[in-house]
């Protein structure tokens, strides 16, 4: 009995397909943002909804199927045995590429729900539950079949992903369909506006968050040969973690019409949930750090432990946004903009590559292609989210103190008209910032590809004698 | 070639960093003098500059310019640098205080040296403050901060003696701290300018 | 039974970590969203607020169909300059009918919470055809489009209405089989321009703070 890898293979190769596509939709829409006829009058090309067609493609398509490809690797291997149903397993693959493919071709043509992070109208939130169904019974499967006793660390973040985004998904996409393209929200108003923080900051608490920490928990120690440096620190963490988050959704709501109590509780727990979220980088910072001094350096390894930093800081970041006198500035400008995309490309994106970069070739049986690339695209992403980080910043903070200055008689200082202007060049410095980043995937695209085109059939089974309790 | 902490040897530290690197590692420098007769001086350009270029020009974020008082201009040009100050010893220390773990050199004196190295093109780049329209700075300081962080990488593994691999990897945990200490700043700042002690820009 | 022999329990199990996560992660959502959506209170229409006419019903389903929201606000907050800036802070009474609500979370364009009645008519074409013709600096795409499509196209208005009715909206059957004839003859452009003027109306007349 061999480990069902040709499926890991299969998600990772649309991963990729995803995280280029999607990232050239956002570079375009930076682009607009700086010469917005671009669209050339074509409502499929319009800001709006390909925007919208960034969104789903990079969280759903490239974020989505790098969880599960690697959900489905490492659940096999921490618990030594075959992957269950594998050919629900293929059947979860093929619905959720044709979802996407469905679903970013009804966002252009103008299909939209209305609600950040959850654009894709009913027919697809159905498909949705149905994939993620499926997906949840070949994970949860698997383990049950499992040969070790305990289940690791990085199933249980990865169950939280399952489970929590299940649960998300299903009460936040309640609504009435009137067409087949159209549907109405059960939830109005204010009411609907909490529902829809509670799911949208979880949907980046436990898809962002949550399932990237469970590919750091197996690759980290993977390539650093070390075990997790603390088994106690990453039980708290994990539980603390699957608690605090979940209250953190009224953040997104400071001084909107909804209750004091809930914005002061959501800025409380957001604040209370930095301990967690930094207990698992600390581990996972330990845990690398007693690498043996002989470990080759590869540029797989310096992806991932990049990608901590920004986790760090992008963990930071979100709790101190939270802070009520910080958001007054803050919200609804570029920092929030800049804060997404330290997390989604500096965390989410990094630690995806420098997975892939080590995953593929052992996929492959076949050495990755091109370290010198690896290293080109290191330096390539890192000067990418730099930029767009210290662009947004500086935009970000520009705006907020600008729309809140008033001058000497108590009226508005300065036009909105006036402060717009003022972000162009920002936005400028955001299409470079993204063309940095785009071009270093396709380096990795290429490079992934031509490693995989040198392969050799690789079958791995799981190890026959092994001691109960230890992980792969 | 020994290793003389001066504003004299700024040039070699910019234009000859490995040099400096090599022979870092070789001596040991006084961490007093690393910073008495480098690091201080070095940072007190942002500082200076910033100061000059608001006096004359005034912030410009983009509208029209915001001319402040003197004596704030001059207030915030002081809790600039002892911004600049605290992250400078800040980091030197966490370095120091990370030595251990990745088996790194435990001289104060050398993580002094390596932040000063790595900050020193930052605080040349800060010329751009005499013009201090935010987006130009923006431009011109990201290209340099991508240079400071990698004479970071390139010099931490030799300045501190960790190897290549330990290098990197505690390399990455010190740009995790700066991170996180940038935008404590940010954060700050627009939390004190909102209970008042700020700038008023609208007047 | 002390939290890491529980654990223990529980990384044994497949069942019981399951359960567990679910019962631990549902916590937040049953203080924080359930109290609010029980609540009438917070649907409840403030006075002056009515449900959407079929002409900016269907603007409204065009504003999202163009993501709109992506750039523009519906929310103003109960700041001195925000206020000062664009007019009374936003209630919770004025979205009762907004399903889903658009308070939008970036404001790449100004805030359109109070848009209602400050710009005619004939400035909304122009603005929607050609936003540059308008605001030079602007940035916000052009929507010629609009002007060129009939007002719901898919004839679908009717059952809108009436999904939207199951969910609480008051539309009588009156309201319903009038709708076609309410947007015979009418543009997108006009739809999306109905809409716009209607936001905001129930708080005109309010005092300056």
């Amino acid at each position: 009995m061999k480990y069902a890898d040709r499926i890991v293979t299969a998600f990772t190769a649309c991963a990729m397909i995803w995280a280029v596509l999607g990232m050239m939709a956002g570079v375009y829409v930076a682009a607009e943002l700086v010469w917005p006829t671009i669209d050339f009058g074509q409502p499929a090309l319009s800001f709006g909804r390909l925007r919208t067609l960034h969104t789903t493609l990079v969280l759903f398509g490239f974020g989505v199927s790098a969880l599960i490809g690697t959900a489905f690797y490492s659940v096999q291997r921490t618990s030594h045995v075959r992957l269950f149903a594998p050919g629900l397993a293929w059947f979860v693959f093929y619905a959720w590429q044709l979802t996407i493919v469905l679903g970013g071709a009804s966002v252009m043509a103008g299909w939209n729900a209305g609600k950040e992070y959850a654009e894709l109208e009913w027919p697809f939130d159905i498909a949705i539950a149905i994939a993620w169904v499926a997906f949840a019974v070949v994970f949860f499967g698997t383990i049950g079949r499992r040969r070790m006793e305990a289940i690791y660390i990085s199933n249980w973040f990865y169950g939280a992903l399952i489970i929590v985004v299940a649960m998300l998904h299903i009460v936040n996409s309640l609504a009435l369909p009137a067409t087949i393209g159209k549907s109405y929200s059960l939830f109005a108003g204010a009411q609907d506006a909490i529902v829809q923080w509670w799911y949208g900051h979880n949907a980046v608490g436990f898809l962002l968050t949550g399932g990237f920490l469970g590919m750091l928990y197996y690759f980290l120690p993977k390539q650093a040969e070390q075990p997790i440096w603390s088994y106690r620190l990453s039980i708290v963490a994990f539980w603390a973690f699957v608690y605090t988050y979940i209250w953190a959704g009224p953040h997104h709501l400071h001084y909107h019409a909804v209750p004091e109590w809930v914005q002061s509780l959501g800025m409380v727990m957001s604040l209370i949930l930095l301990a967690p979220s930094w207990a698992t980088m600390v581990n996972g910072i330990m845990t690398v750090s007693a690498a043996s001094k002989k470990l080759r350096s590869d540029p797989a390894l310096k992806f991932i432990v990049l990608s901590l930093a920004f986790y760090g800081l992008a963990t930071f970041e979100g709790p101190m946004l939270a802070i009520k006198s910080v958001n007054v500035f803050s919200h609804f400008t570029e920092w929030t903009i800049g804060h997404v995309h330290s997390g989604a490309l500096g965390w989410n994106a990094l630690i995806t590559f420098g997975t892939f970069y080590f995953l593929v070739p052992r996929l492959a049986g076949a050495p990755l292609y091109s370290a010198k690339l690896a290293n080109i695209h290191f330096w390539l992403a890192l000067a990418g989210v730099m930029l767009y980080v210290l662009a947004m910043w500086g935009a970000g903070v520009s705006q907020g103190v600008l729309w809140l200055s008033l001058d000497q008689l108590g009226e508005v200082r300065f036009s909105f008209n006036d402060v717009m202007a003022a972000m162009k060049p920002y936005y400028a410095l955001r299409f470079i910032a993204g063309l940095l980043f785009l071009s270093g995937a396709l380096l990795m695209a290429v490079n992934l590809a031509r490693t995989f085109a040198g392969r050799r059939t690789v079958e791995v089974a799981p190890p026959a004698g092994h001691r109960a309790g230890a992980p792969a | 070639m020994p290793v003389r902490f001066s504003i004299a040897s700024l040039s070699t530290v910019l234009f000859r960093p490995k040099a400096v690197f090599e022979a870092l590692a070789a001596a040991e420098p006084s961490a007093a003098k690393v910073f008495f007769g480098f690091a201080l001086w070095i940072g007190l350009l942002p500082a200076v500059f910033a100061y000059i270029g608001t006096v004359n020009f005034g912030w410009r974020l983009g509208v029209e310019p915001v001319f402040l008082p003197q004596r704030t201009v001059f207030a915030i040009s002081v809790a600039y640098f002892l911004a600049l100050l605290l992250g400078f010893l800040s980091s030197a220390v966490i370095a120091r205080w990370m030595a251990v773990t990745y088996d790194a050199s435990q001289s104060l004196g050398r993580c002094y040296a390596l932040m000063a190295i790595v900050g020193a093109p930052l605080a040349v780049g800060s010329v751009i403050h005499l013009y201090p329209h935010v987006f130009i700075n923006v431009l011109v300081l990201v290209p340099t901060l991508i240079w400071s962080m990698y004479l970071l990488y390139r010099g931490l593994p030799v300045v501190l003696q960790t190897g290549p691999n330990r290098g990197m990897l505690m390399a990455s945990a010190l740009i995790a701290y700066l991170l996180v200490a940038a935008v404590s700043l940010l954060g700050i700042t627009v939390a004190l300018w909102g209970s008042g002690l700020g700038p008023l820009i609208g007047n | 039974m002390n939290f890491l022999s529980l654990h223990r329990r529980i990384e044994r199990h497949t069942g019981l970590l399951i359960f567990g996560i679910l019962v631990v992660s549902s916590i937040g959502g049953l203080v924080q969203v359930l109290p609010i959506v029980l609540d009438d209170s917070h649907s409840m229409p403030a006075r002056g607020v009515v449900p959407y006419s079929p002409l900016e019903l269907e603007g409204r389903d065009i504003y999202i169909r163009e993501s709109c929201s992506t750039c523009h606000t519906q929310q103003v907050r109960p700041l001195l300059a925000e206020v000062k800036r664009y007019g009374p802070y936003s209630r919770a009474g004025e979205f009762a009918y907004d399903r889903p609500f658009l308070w939008g979370s970036k404001r790449t364009g100004p805030d359109l919470a109070r848009v209602g009645g400050k710009y005619s008519d004939a400035w909304h074409h122009v603005h929607m055809t050609d936003p540059r013709a308008v605001v030079p600096a602007s940035i916000m795409p052009a929507y010629p489009w609009l002007a060129k499509r009939k007002a719901d196209e898919g004839g679908t208005i009717e059952a809108r209405m009436r999904t939207l009715r199951r969910l609480g909206h008051p539309y009588s059957d009156a309201d319903i089989a009038a709708a076609p004839a309410a947007l015979e003859g009418r543009t997108e452009l006009d739809a999306v321009t109905a809409y716009l003027q209607s936001l905001g109306r129930s708080m005109q007349g309010e005092p300056e703070p």
